[in-house]
């Protein structure tokens, strides 16, 4: 469907650079980056308002890198989805298809079918200035989709939209993917990355550093950028060890951990996931891959509970349901146990 | 007390410059006698000066608005080099002494001048000729119409004219769906003004055209062979109609239902 090849692009001080990309028709596929990372300027590339300096863009076995924006059967909702404000919400929407110059009843039909389907009909005559961020964000998506185009670019389109309504347009989107449409979503928000993709490709200073399904994404981590991305708090810089058959990772600050594969360089990058660390008041038993005592430096409310920060020759940061909390009783300055089995230590072989 | 002090002196300075404003302008209104205003009015010589520097202001601003309006969309969305130097270049009329404005258009118009060649070519004489004034009132006043233009190009947020050639519209359809519709106030205001700025203009028309006789010419005219006393009359009246078309002008632009551009949208 769509296919870069070797894309580059400088923009002032910035550039893109080695970008090459193939999605198959009919995926959702998730670009995730931090602003100024590259990712509209790459949208912007792909819809055609601005030419690469070099590399290909085929859509559809296409190459229409220097083809008119007009003819790449492309449709961009831009964030905070850049509505005409001298139209009605009719106006905006039939703009494409009077550039089409279809007929008026054409027109009428297309646009009311569109409405009634991003459900904005009670809004057709409407200006646009006191519509809320979600109906705005409808107006832009029948604006686009009415034109019908082959590829769906969305720049954040839940970005500017409340909680409440993000959960509405996102089975939208699912449902315009499940009906065929490919689309390509730019977001800074990992958790909107692994609700609607089916592949992600992280970007960084105008690279693609890492690319697949979200579970291997940040499972797997390829450096720490991207384990950031995933929410994960725990980095270690280690030296790896080889004791008998089994590999250890002696951490900076003490503490050694027993981890599992084998050839490891001398130095590297690891990473825990809070949720895989248990606490425990009591000493745990021997037979535990990975045990250390700490004291509770710090407790502060979290997306799904509490954080605990624990000092054991390290900083491990652990996140608690409020129930488990509650039931360990936690206090700052109290001794506390951590442990970890081994398969949950992860190293992050381009951060050495 | 310090601040309280301290609105009294802005209050003071702020009434003394509105004062030296209206002052003279209340002053020759109250010095002219009804009588005479009433001759003025139904002066013939008079009446065909404001009419003529009405109808010449209003065309030197209409034909130079196609011109002026796509070089103001350029300097607000192109790069180009030199793109300063094109700027200053804009702003100069501004800052030219009028007189000297007067002779460099007369220099261009005149029998020797590239323009006044062509003019003569075709049998028409621009040096006391109406289309010689509105040369020489556009000279001085297209500046005001730009710059205004420009301002309100650049106020229109890119990203709408880039979504509607993403939509499938040609250039010049993004050109006058969006970015004219959306800038229309301020190329409004830069019309009003720049009309507003030819009508008024003495220095470089005196120059190009003594006659026909535009509003300030006739005015000075006046002053100069019969005194101030004569001249006050046409002065008021010249200021009356001008203000009235001004007000009328500003109510027909700001007529447009007022278009909001959310802050979002600029982002």
């Amino acid at each position: 469907m769509l296919r870069l090849k070797n894309i580059n692009k400088r923009l002032g001080n910035f550039a893109i650079s080695g970008i090459s990309l193939e999605i198959p028709e009919g995926e959702y596929y998730v670009l995730l980056g931090r602003s100024g990372s590259g990712k509209t300027q790459l949208l912007e590339l792909i819809a055609g308002l601005s030419i690469p300096d070099a590399g290909e863009i085929w859509i559809n076995n296409q190459d229409v890198t220097r083809k008119k924006i007009q003819n790449r059967q492309v449709g961009l909702v831009f964030q905070d989805y850049a509505i005409f404000p001298n139209m009605t919400v009719f106006g905006n929407i039939a703009y494409p298809l009077h550039s089409r110059k279809l007929k008026r009843h054409d027109i009428d039909l297309k646009v009311k079918n569109i409405a009634e389907e991003m459900n904005i009909s009670n809004l057709l005559d409407r200006f646009t200035h006191n519509l809320s961020g979600g109906e705005l964000q409808r107006v832009a998506l029948a604006r686009t989709l009415v034109n019908s185009p082959k590829l769906l670019l969305l720049d954040e389109p839940l970005a500017s939209i409340d909680a409440s309504l993000r959960d509405d347009i996102k089975r939208t989107l699912r449902r315009l993917n499940r009906n065929g449409l490919t689309i390509i979503h730019v977001t800074h928000d990992y958790r909107e990355a692994v609700s609607l993709a089916a592949r992600i490709g992280v970007i960084h200073n105008g690279h693609i550093i890492q690319e697949g399904p979200p579970n291997e994404v940040f499972s797997k981590p390829v450096n720490k950028f991207v384990a950031r991305y995933a929410g994960i708090r725990n980095f270690f810089r280690v030296r790896f060890r080889r004791d008998g058959d089994c590999w250890k990772a002696l951490c900076e600050g003490g503490p050694v951990f027993r981890i599992s594969g084998n050839n490891f360089p001398e130095k590297g990058l690891m990473i825990l996931k809070s949720d895989d660390i248990k606490i425990s008041n009591n000493e745990p038993s021997a037979g535990s891959d990975n045990r250390f005592n700490g004291v509770v430096r710090e407790i502060s409310p979290s997306e799904n509970g509490m954080e605990v920060t624990i000092d054991a020759g390290e900083i491990f940061y652990v996140d608690l349901p409020v129930c488990d909390f509650k039931s360990l009783q936690i206090r700052e300055s109290s001794n506390i146990w951590i442990t970890f089995p081994k398969e949950a230590v992860i190293a992050l072989p381009g951060s050495g | 007390m310090k601040n309280n002090l301290f609105s009294w002196i802005l209050l003071i300075l702020s009434s003394l410059v509105l004062l030296f404003i209206l002052a003279p302008l209340a002053g020759m209104f109250i010095n002219t006698g009804s009588t005479e205003f009433i001759e003025t009015v139904k002066d013939k010589e008079v009446q065909e000066s404001i009419w003529l520097t009405l109808w010449v202001s209003f065309a030197a601003t209409f034909i130079f608005a196609f011109a002026a309006i796509p070089l103001a969309w350029l300097l607000a969305r192109k790069n180009f080099p030199l793109k300063g130097v094109v700027q200053g270049i804009i702003d100069l009329p501004v800052v030219l002494p009028h007189t000297a404005a007067g002779i460099a258009v007369l220099g261009f118009i005149s029998r020797d001048g590239f323009l006044g060649k062509t003019a003569d070519a075709l049998g028409l004489s621009l040096i006391n000729n109406p289309a010689g004034i509105a040369l020489a009132m556009a000279f001085v006043s297209v500046p005001f119409l730009i710059n205004s233009a420009r301002d309100g190009f650049a106020s229109v947020p890119e990203r709408l004219e880039k979504a509607a050639l993403t939509l499938g519209a040609s250039r010049s359809r993004v050109f006058f769906t969006i970015s004219l519709p959306l800038a229309w106030r301020s190329i409004m205001t830069g019309f009003v003004m720049m009309f507003a700025r030819g009508m008024s203009e003495f220095g470089a028309v005196v120059i190009v055209a003594y006659h026909p006789m535009i509003a300030p010419v006739l005015i000075y005219e006046r002053f100069s062979s019969f005194g101030l006393k004569y001249a006050r009359p046409a002065s008021v009246l010249f200021i009356i109609v001008a203000l009235a078309v001004f007000i009328l002008l500003r109510l027909i632009s700001l007529k447009k239902k007022e278009i909001y551009i959310s802050p979002d949208a600029e982002a």
